[in-house]
């Protein structure tokens, strides 16, 4: 746990923010608005005392709420990984903007994002199906994609057996595809 | 400039796109070539899958700027296609080359033949099961496959995994990275023309594929790193082979490299072609032997120290050249860096148990974690998600050969069509992991 990387993250990045820098293990990670990452991207890799200048992965998270872009940096500068969560995407309309400015490796990762999660990365320019076939139509890793052969997550299909005892039964307005249905899985409020 | 041909300039035939998702009679009606997917009521299949797959262009408009800026030809221009299903391509990679006359101007790779979704497969999974379901993917190197998957695990639940057990993975790591970067070698020169040093590699290959065997039950595939620990402890058949092995590794090393690289066929092919330098290489985000190539010492077993690196002496071979041949000769520093920390395992593994003791059944608690190992062909990196349950909510694998497959375009224009699957081949992607 690097507090000095703390401490250089809240004077460079004080205003984008959103909550604390949280440290983990080796792990450090601070939350933005999708808006502010050129900028918050660029001042960490640029600024003479952070120097993340390795894009270790850039992915997307569809947490059932709300969609995320999720980055992994290394810098000489710190034993830490940063991870920078671009929290508060739309689920209906995912749009966040493209890293490509600062690492033209990020293009197929953003492809890859697209692909999977249907988030539209602006500026990025050749953002179509990377792994799917170019007729696909659907977004796999998404939440509401559901497995055909998933019974534990299809509504009313039975619950497998090591879920029985804590998964609540699912209640009358949980509808397939409201916010109440128990198909969705959900990342806990954190 | 009308005069040009484009690629799309006549085709109004979408035929493999519909526009709006309609019955499934009407579409039969409209095209009797096409009907429902049973997976999926809005994708129309093909009925036979026709030779105009693998045609360069593809048979629809073009969707993004760099893709219409890449199917339009210019004059004397080409395109030829590549793949998917050619020998040098290891896997199943397709490369549409705009050519010049035999330069090559612009290279298109397209992806995704082996993809097994994986990563869902993993969000259905229980922690346990993701083992072998990541096992494949990298199918030269499994065990590095496991580790970072086994290690975000550890660090979501904050299990400390015995000391015997790190010394186990770190050994078994470092035997397969040996065999991968043999392989390596082999392929490479194969890609070039060399049938010899592949026969060779793969006497290499077979000891260690034995020898693991010996403790894992598998040869390829291995299921072997658990959650807090690894599945078996070292037995008398490993050791004695490893020690028959250890005795004559370095020799035999020296005597396969000495096929190629004093061989000034194969030195004087490679050290001109797709030349990677440091800048290029961190922008496209290369990792492994190929960054060490051009230049940058990063090394996650260095750069971010896990499981008993810290612990143990081996230096981070870099080369400055860039080109192919550097990525080649990085791969012979490698093997011989590895051959130290197998000797300093031996050395040093401490007795006790190999397995931290864990429930049957996993539910950490809700948290996410990122983690990430050296294998032999770059950084692989691991982001999951707990939200509570038995399963993953989120299961990220980053593979250095996607990665590793992305510089391809920005090295081969300029360079001869006869030099394509030499650059690629040096780059070593396995498609297993590029697809996952």
């Amino acid at each position: 746990m690097d507090r000095t990387l703390k401490a250089r993250l809240e004077i460079r990045l004080g205003t984008f923010l959103h909550g604390a820098v949280r440290q983990r293990g080796d792990e450090t990670e601070i939350r933005v608005a999708p808006g502010d990452v050129p900028q918050v991207l660029t001042i960490l890799h640029d600024s003479i005392d952070l120097r993340f200048e390795i894009l270790a992965d850039l992915t997307g998270v569809d947490t059932g709420n709300e969609m995320q872009v999720v980055y992994h940096l290394w810098s000489p500068s710190s034993p830490d990984w940063l991870r920078v969560v671009a929290e508060g995407i739309s689920r209906e309309d995912p749009r966040a903007p493209s890293a490509t400015f600062l690492w033209t490796g990020a293009e197929w990762l953003e492809r890859e994002a697209y692909d999977m999660f249907g988030i539209v990365f602006e500026g990025n320019r050749d953002l179509r199906r990377i792994l799917m076939p170019a007729d696909y139509m659907s977004f796999p890793l998404r939440k509401d994609f559901l497995l055909a052969d998933d019974a534990s997550r299809s509504p009313g299909a039975g619950v497998r057996h090591s879920e029985r005892a804590s998964r609540p039964a699912t209640l009358a307005h949980d509808a397939p595809g409201s916010p109440g249905d128990p198909a969705i899985r959900r990342a806990p409020a954190s | 400039m009308p005069d040009r041909p484009t690629a799309h300039s006549d085709n109004a035939d979408p035929r493999r796109f519909r526009s709006s998702p309609g019955s499934a009679a009407e579409a039969e009606n409209a095209n009797p070539r096409y009907f429902e997917s049973a997976d999926d009521p809005r994708i129309m299949l093909e009925q036979d899958i026709g030779s105009d797959l693998y045609e360069p262009i593809p048979p629809f408009p073009t969707r993004t700027e760099r893709e219409g800026e890449f199917y339009s030809l210019a004059d004397g221009q080409m395109f030829l296609n590549v793949g998917p299903q050619h020998p040098a391509t290891h896997g199943v990679l397709r490369l549409v080359l705009k050519l010049s006359g035999e330069q090559i101007v612009d290279v298109d790779p397209v992806i995704g033949y082996l993809h097994r979704g994986v990563e869902k497969i993993c969000e259905n999974c229980d922690y346990y099961h993701v083992i072998d379901q990541v096992d494949p993917l990298e199918y030269l190197s499994s065990l590095f496959q496991e580790w970072p998957a086994v290690m975000a695990f550890e660090k979501i639940m904050d299990v400390e995994v015995p000391r015997r057990a790190e010394y186990i993975r770190v050994l078994t790591g470092e035997l397969l990275r040996i065999s991968s970067h043999t392989l390596y070698m082999g392929f490479m020169a194969l890609d070039l023309g060399g049938l010899t040093p592949i026969l060779y590699s793969f006497i290499e290959r077979d000891e260690i594929s034995e020898m693991l065997a010996s403790i894992t039950g598998a040869r390829m595939l291995f299921n072997y790193f658990r959650i807090g620990g690894v599945n078996g402890d070292l037995n008398h058949e490993f050791m004695s082979r490893l020690g028959d092995w250890m005795s004559r590794a370095g020799k035999q090393a020296e005597a396969i490299t000495g096929l190629l690289n004093e061989n000034e066929i194969f030195v004087r092919r490679m050290r001109p072609i797709g030349r990677l330098d440091r800048a290029t290489a961190l922008r496209y985000g290369v990792t492994g032997a190929n960054i060490r190539a051009s230049g940058v010492p990063f090394d996650v077993r260095r750069a971010h120290p896990y499981s008993i690196y810290p612990e143990l002496d081996f230096n981070i071979p870099t080369r400055e050249e860039g080109d192919s041949l550097a990525r080649y000769l990085m791969r012979v520093d490698e093997i011989k860096e590895s051959i130290r920390i197998i000797d300093q395992c031996l050395h040093q593994m401490p007795d006790g148990p190999i397995m931290a003791r864990l429930p049957r059944l996993l539910r950490p608690r809700p948290g996410r974690a990122w983690a990430a190992v050296e294998a032999p062909r770059g950084m692989l990196g691991v982001y999951a998600i707990s939200d509570g349950s038995d399963q993953p909510f989120r299961f990220r694998i980053h593979d250095p050969s996607f990665m590793n497959l992305e510089v391809v375009p920005a090295l081969l224009p300029g360079n001869l069509l006869a030099d394509t699957m030499a650059v690629v081949s040096s780059l070593d992607p396995v498609m297993g992991g590029v697809d996952r």
